[in-house]
């Protein structure tokens, strides 16, 4: 059993156990190896869980809100995109402990962390290509991408919210679901989590794509792949429109 | 045909949605996508407030299971009609205006897309239908204020109101959250009938969940519009280009009321939330005047008048006069969006030419020179004081005979009459050519202004909440102990006479207070950096973020 725990600990990631997944990511050799792990890891996570939940205490689900706020609260100052990405990943798949302890059935719980994980993956593909043209995925840096690549930059946005539960996407769905199985103080910690979300996001834009862009402008991304990337978006919201499980 | 509700906010939607599509290959003309949706919307929202004031009942529309809802009532078709009026302005200035600028598509579509936002949320029929609008017209406005994204000062402000309206949205999901749970119904209409059946539901901690539920849903309202300690993005968002600042002021900010409009069957209940409600207004709207006296950039000057005017609303609903708050809302809206979408022009014209004429009326305000002949000021005060009192009594009880059965009532009055006074007061010592005839058009301006103002808030109450019972029980809830009512009146009616008869012997000893000098000079300094809320805020944000950056060291960024 305290080996299910541990595993369970590692795959939606409790504070310190999530030490283990944001080393994993970031040694993953490229950003597309990166995505990958973004959308696997938290499946393995609610799968073990739905398996075992009978058998875990329930404080469990608390250390995953602590857990949760710790890492929004580190988002805030971090600068490197990819290790903002797997912070936002820890902060959010750690709240799915709340709906795995009210018995979410399992097919929920995938569809929440995929509408977790998707999103962060995609963003994941998008920093790997800031990385190829500027060097790294930094904020502060460079600056003005909105003007040098906007299509790269309209993907970014638009996954980034979607990964900070705006609607129409699943994650906000998953969020205020969370929030109706929530007590009142856990209640406030949740949707204090959600701000500052927003908070880290903001910056993180600021920090990327607003100002001018030196010339010559690198090469944007590529048509194809923006369509690829807004069709998986756009999926994703349709996603999120039909099926908001049994929010009802 | 009330269903055709469904389509209000679907007709932007399809209008963003072609405009992005044809972006590149209509190069500019896509803005008559925009433009053309814009019609249509207003079109159909004319339409449903024409079938809504011929007398089809109220209804619920639903697309989904339990959200997707939109309302045909009074306030959903009302603020629709004007959303999409005020919004097709914009998008009509906006064709020529922003023809300069990068992203014109983009701009059309987030129009579009805010236009569509704002109709759900005033038409939201269910909780999530509430949220998910509420939500995405913070969103859109972020990148409405930083359209261009060359400009680091435009998302700097985008981004003080992005934070400002995000965590100012936890409050209502909380409240959310909180009915559901007690109702399990996520149905506005449903949750209403429920409050109604036992409004008495205790929550934790033994509070009633009416009070709780009212007192979240109030602080969203006042982040939305800008209410004292939430208002510092309000005046620094002139970043962002003229019709969006239009928009904002004419429409967006005016969400607040609305939202409390929304949850009026809710208040009806509660017991000391909208006192809350109304102190919060008051402060609101005596600290937004002063600042926007102090201010000597015209566009700030705006934004702090508006915030002003939010206050002014907040307040009208804090005394229980909740229609009142639609209509000043709306007129707001209305001469708001006037002068943003004309300051421009104003600036450009006064470079060549101020077009100010160097009359009476100049050398008063301007020149601050008053005249040196003086009336018999008996005479002066009684028209002073009495004048603006009968006018507004006899215009009122000529529509509303049990007016003092309601405190709201007589508190608006009293603002009313303290107004009027001051604008007999003020032109006191303006030189001019014959003082009576100016006294008399004074007058004569102010009671056509009150007759207006009486029967347009009349017709109003009686659009919006036809069952005068509800109306009544809606002072009611605003109301307090009679006794304490007449003390503060009487309270308030002394500082301000104080206030006036100060001014009038200072003026007439024509020498300066040393002691009064210095208060006001420390006063003015204290306002010129706007009570340093906006400085608090900085710093605590910086304290949090090298905070959350020392732990990011402690942890060695894993």
């Amino acid at each position: 059993m305290d080996w299910q725990l541990l595993l369970i600990g590692f795959f939606l990631p409790l504070f310190p156990l999530s030490f283990v997944f944001n080393a994993v990511l970031e040694r993953m050799p490229n950003a597309w190896a990166r995505a990958l792990v973004l959308l696997i890891w938290p499946q393995i996570g609610v799968f073990l869980i739905a398996a075992d939940i009978g058998h875990l205490p329930e404080w469990l689900q608390y250390w995953g809100l602590a857990s949760a706020g710790l890492y929004a609260f580190r988002m805030l100052a971090m600068r490197e995109v990819n290790l903002w990405i797997g912070f936002l990943a820890t902060s959010s798949w750690s709240l799915l402990w709340i709906p795995a302890f009210d018995g979410m059935p399992l097919l929920e719980l995938q569809v929440f962390a995929l509408g977790f994980g998707l999103p962060l993956a995609i963003m994941a593909v998008t920093a790997g290509e800031i990385a190829n043209r500027f060097g790294a995925a930094y904020t502060g840096l460079y600056g003005g991408l909105a003007v040098a690549t906007p299509r790269l930059t309209g993907v970014l946005v638009v996954s980034l919210f979607a990964a900070i539960a705006t609607p129409i996407f699943p994650a906000f769905f998953a969020v205020l679901h969370t929030l109706v199985l929530s007590q009142p103080l856990p209640a406030v910690w949740l949707v204090t989590i959600w701000g500052t979300w927003s908070w880290g996001a903001a910056r993180l834009l600021q920090g990327l794509i607003v100002g001018p862009a030196d010339l010559p402008y690198p090469p944007d991304l590529g048509k194809g792949m923006t369509w690829v990337m807004s069709l998986l978006l756009a999926g994703l919201a349709i996603l999120g429109l039909m099926y908001i499980g049994s929010l009802t | 045909m009330d269903q055709f509700v469904l389509l209000l906010p679907v007709l932007p939607l399809a209008s963003a949605l072609l405009t992005q599509l044809f972006s590149t290959s209509m190069d500019r003309r896509v803005s008559r996508i925009s433009v053309t949706g814009g019609v249509l919307t207003l079109l159909l929202a004319v339409f449903l407030l024409i079938l809504m004031l011929s007398g089809y009942p109220v209804a619920q529309h639903q697309v989904g299971d339990s959200w997707g809802s939109l309302m045909f009532d009074p306030l959903a078709i009302l603020m629709s009609a004007v959303i999409a009026g005020i919004s097709l302005l914009v998008r009509i200035y906006s064709v020529r205006y922003m023809a300069e600028e990068n992203g014109y598509g983009r701009f059309f579509v987030l129009l579009d897309l805010m236009s569509s936002s704002l109709i759900i949320m005033v038409a939201a029929g269910d909780l999530i239908t509430l949220l998910i609008s509420w939500h995405l017209i913070g969103v859109l406005l972020y990148f409405l204020l930083g359209h261009d994204t060359r400009s680091r000062p435009a998302y700097r402000y985008g981004f003080w109101t992005f934070i400002t309206y995000r965590f100012g949205d936890l409050p209502l999901v909380l409240a959310a959250a909180l009915l559901f749970h007690t109702y399990n119904t996520w149905s506005l209409p449903g949750i209403f009938e429920a409050i109604a059946a036992n409004p008495g539901k205790e929550t934790f901690f033994g509070f009633a969940v009416v009070e709780v539920a009212g007192a979240l849903v109030a602080l969203s309202a006042f982040a939305r519009s800008a209410q004292f300690l939430l208002h510092t993005w309000l005046p620094y968002t002139m970043e962002g280009p003229t019709p969006v600042s239009a928009l904002m002021h004419a429409g967006i900010v005016n969400a607040g009321g609305i939202l409390i409009n929304r949850f009026a069957p809710l208040y009806v209940y509660t017991d000391s939330i909208l006192h809350w409600v109304f102190i919060v207004g008051l402060i609101t709207a005596l600290i937004g005047s002063v600042l926007m006296l102090s201010q000597n950039d015209v566009k700030k000057a705006l934004g702090y008048s508006t915030m002003g005017q939010m206050g002014f609303m907040i307040m009208e609903c804090g005394v229980g006069a909740f229609s009142l708050a639609i209509f000043h809302l709306i007129a707001h809206g209305l001469f708001k969006g006037t002068l943003f979408l004309s300051a421009g022009s104003v600036i450009n014209q006064a470079r060549d030419d101020d077009g100010v004429p160097k009359d009476e009326l100049y050398r008063f305000i301007v020149e601050r020179r008053p005249t040196k002949r003086r009336q018999p000021w008996l005479i002066m005060a009684v028209i002073t004081l009495a004048i603006p009192a009968l006018a507004l009594l006899f215009s009122h009880l000529a529509i509303a005979p049990d007016l003092f059965e309601k405190q709201g009532a007589i508190i608006l009055l009293f603002f009313g009459w303290v107004t009027g006074a001051q604008l007999l007061f003020a032109t006191y010592h303006m030189e001019s050519q014959n003082p009576w005839r100016l006294l008399a058009m004074i007058v004569v301006s102010f009671i056509v202004i009150v007759i207006g103002y009486t029967l347009i808030s009349h017709t109003f109450d009686m659009f919006l909440y036809p069952d005068p019972a509800f109306a009544h029980q809606l002072y009611v809830a605003a109301g307090i102990d009679f006794d304490w009512f007449v003390i503060f009146a009487i309270l308030t009616s002394l500082v301000i006479v104080a206030g006036w008869l100060r001014t009038y012997w200072s003026d007439r000893r024509h020498h300066s207070n040393e002691m009064a000098g210095h208060w006001w000079r420390n006063f003015y300094a204290l306002i010129s950096r706007e009570f340093h809320v906006a400085d608090v805020y900085s710093s605590a944000s910086h304290f949090t973020l090298a905070l959350s950056a020392r732990i990011n060291v402690w942890l060695r960024w894993g």
